[in-house]
């Protein structure tokens, strides 16, 4: 067992798991920008790594059953009515694991560029944002009533 | 001119820029984080309005959670058969990168299916756009998101035929990767959608005090 949980964990060239290469064991681009020392070159080798590999069928496999198992979870917990005020959060959290389990592996930002992260996390907090303010006017227009 | 052509494709796809990173997928990672505040808009437009419908048919008398659950269902297996379809076509394997790749445009079309019926369903039971706050917040958010999935389909139909053609090949998967990282995102904002409005609003009823709106 331990073996098996090794050989997906592990990256082994490219075998039929062949997972990838973290971020940090690949090179990274020469900072060529306008401005900057050792400050701003260290920033850019933390925000830039070029991992270009990505993993093998069988790890998809895993993420995909992982993903079907939590939507079967969500379904299931929803039919339930005991969990009262705990509901919600619990399916948002599901939900969340769902779609870090899409972005990270499918998309394959766990294994891209980071600036790739960074681009899509800073749209992902303005729109959260939004979504958010928009609740909080919605719960401010009540009190107000 | 085939040969021309494919050395252009070639210099296209190895450009060299400043940041070291591909433009075109610079460019369709930040269209799709344009596209998160998109639908984070209509999302938070539907939990503004939730429960304010005065006239039925409310979630509960309508949404049907074990058909979306199948469609859901669906949906992120088509999203692992677009991963396996960019694995397969970069590792050059043609029969098994085409196979996949026409298993996502089945399996999007399948979904839009599911869609199709559940939007007739309700329209049968009388809930359209114009119907209440309920309907028009539904609608116009599924309805969207659906029109994001036919333009993914229609895009990974050009290409299931490029691939076919041998205009797509592992030295220009980048196309292929560009159309799955936009079918992922229309995967993602589903589950976000599934949660939100099918499942946490599916008990949604008639409001408890209805404002009186006579003399």
């Amino acid at each position: 067992m331990s073996d098996f949980w090794k050989e997906l964990l592990t990256h082994k060239g490219n075998g039929w798991w062949n997972l990838p290469k973290t971020s940090q064991s690949e090179p990274n681009p020469k900072y060529e920008g306008p401005i900057g020392g050792p400050w701003l070159t260290n920033w850019w080798k933390f925000l830039t790594h070029s991992g270009v590999d990505h993993a093998g069928p069988a790890f998809y496999t895993v993420v995909a059953i992982f993903l079907a198992v939590i939507t079967l979870l969500e379904v299931w917990i929803y039919t339930i009515k005991e969990f009262g005020v705990w509901l919600n959060p619990i399916l948002i959290v599901l939900s969340l694991f769902k779609f870090i389990g899409v972005v990270a592996f499918f998309m394959h930002l766990r294994f891209d560029h980071r600036y790739f992260t960074l681009i899509f996390s800073f749209c992902m907090i303005l729109g959260v944002s939004v979504f958010i303010s928009a609740l909080l006017m919605k719960s401010f227009a009540k009190t107000i009533q | 001119m085939t040969d021309i052509a494919i050395e252009q494709n070639h210099q296209i796809e190895n450009h060299i820029t400043s940041t070291g990173l591909s433009s075109r997928k610079l460019l369709m990672w930040t269209f799709l984080g344009s596209d998160v505040m998109f639908f984070g808009a209509f999302i938070a437009t539907y939990l503004v309005y939730r429960g304010k419908s005065l006239v039925g048919p409310y979630p509960n008398e309508i949404l049907n959670i074990p058909i979306t659950s199948v469609s859901t269902f669906v949906l992120l297996m088509s999203s692992f058969a677009m991963v396996l379809a960019l694995h397969y076509v970069k590792e050059g394997k043609k029969s098994l990168g085409s196979f996949w790749i026409w298993s996502v445009v089945v399996l999007g079309v399948i979904f839009l299916g599911f869609q199709v019926v559940e939007f007739t369903e309700f329209a049968l039971h009388g809930l359209t756009p114009r119907t209440n706050l309920f309907g028009t917040t539904f609608f116009i958010l599924t309805g969207l998101h659906g029109g994001h999935v036919t333009i993914g389909v229609i895009w990974l139909i050009f290409m299931g035929v490029a691939h076919k053609k041998n205009a797509l090949r592992p030295d220009n998967a980048e196309d292929l990767e560009l159309a799955g990282l936009y079918w992922h995102f229309v995967d993602i904002v589903w589950i976000v959608i599934f949660t939100v409005i099918y499942l946490i609003s599916a008990s949604d009823g008639a409001p408890v005090t209805v404002p009186h709106l006579g003399h």
